[in-house]
């Protein structure tokens, strides 16, 4: 499908981008980003570890909920216009959590090189807790 | 116990791996991400690329499977792995990585704060040159240590 700014083109500053809903987080999934990223720090695997380091059991990768962020952004701009991408870290995120990525057009700009963006996206749960929240730049390729 | 900001300006020993389409879909199905460009050459092309791209977060798998492991940059940087948060992560994008690309990775400590309560705020700062030396990307990268 072809990504959101892409086909809405006069999409103003303000304007709240398509979220992307995230079936729950599964424990088979942190054992698969965990091989897939090869970050095979035991907090997101392995039980006991997560108890012993007070978190109460297993936690989600963070990368893994920016990957979610990833996902969602190529639904609103290409994949090759993607320039720059950073998230911060806020809470944690368990098995069983539902994760919705969400997006707000906060910069436009017409430069030489194409139509520039910037967005703001949020990574929430269920509960609407904030998982990560960060930026993107973007530059679109001109119609 | 050495004061964490001793650690400001330390070079990990650089690395260079391949980026391998397998390694790309895996990362796509344990995301969950279903964008085809990522696993069908014939749709990456269709984007205007000349291969399969990787994901905006892959060059953690080219980090962590190539760099220093998990365990080996927590004692680099004394941080007791228990004690570490990821705060942080930023990605810059200067050029297309593709399937079948080797990437060299250079990473350095460019700051530490350290807290009176026991906290302690490392950047680390890795810059991406494939096999042209063409400097891809770049990543920033905050890690916290709690008391």
């Amino acid at each position: 499908m072809e990504p959101y700014l892409l086909h809405n083109r006069e999409a103003e500053v303000g304007t709240e981008l398509p979220a992307l809903e995230k079936p729950p987080v599964t424990r088979m999934q942190l054992i698969k980003f965990a091989g897939a990223s090869g970050d095979f720090n035991p907090i997101h695997t392995i039980e006991s570890v997560g108890q012993e380091a007070g978190l109460g059991g297993v936690i989600a990768h963070g990368m893994l909920i920016m990957g979610f962020v990833g996902q969602a952004l190529t639904t609103w701009v290409p994949r090759a216009s993607i320039k720059k991408f950073g998230v911060r870290f806020s809470s944690i995120t368990r098995p069983g959590d539902a994760i919705t990525v969400r997006g707000e057009l906060v910069g436009k700009e017409e430069t030489d090189e194409g139509v520039w963006v910037k967005i703001k996206v949020q990574a929430v749960d269920q509960k609407n807790e904030v998982k990560v929240k960060g930026t993107c730049e973007a530059l679109l390729p001109r119609a | 116990m050495a004061n964490p900001e001793d650690k400001k300006g330390y070079v990990f020993t650089a690395y260079s791996g391949k980026v391998e389409a397998g390694k790309i879909k895996e990362l796509a199905l344990a995301i969950g991400e279903d964008n085809p460009i990522y696993t069908d050459e014939a749709k990456a092309k269709e984007e205007g690329f000349d291969a399969i791209p990787i994901l905006p977060t892959f060059m953690e798998a080219i980090d962590m499977w190539y760099g220093p492991t998990f365990e080996d940059l927590m004692e680099q940087l004394e941080i007791d792995m228990k004690k570490l948060l990821h705060g942080e992560q930023e990605y810059e994008y200067f050029a297309p990585i593709y399937a079948g690309d080797t990437i060299h990775a250079e990473t350095k400590v460019t700051d530490v704060k350290a807290k009176r309560n026991g906290m302690a705020f490392y950047t680390l700062e890795t810059v991406y040159r494939n096999q042209n030396d063409e400097k891809v990307m770049a990543a920033r990268m905050m890690l916290v240590k709690t008391p």
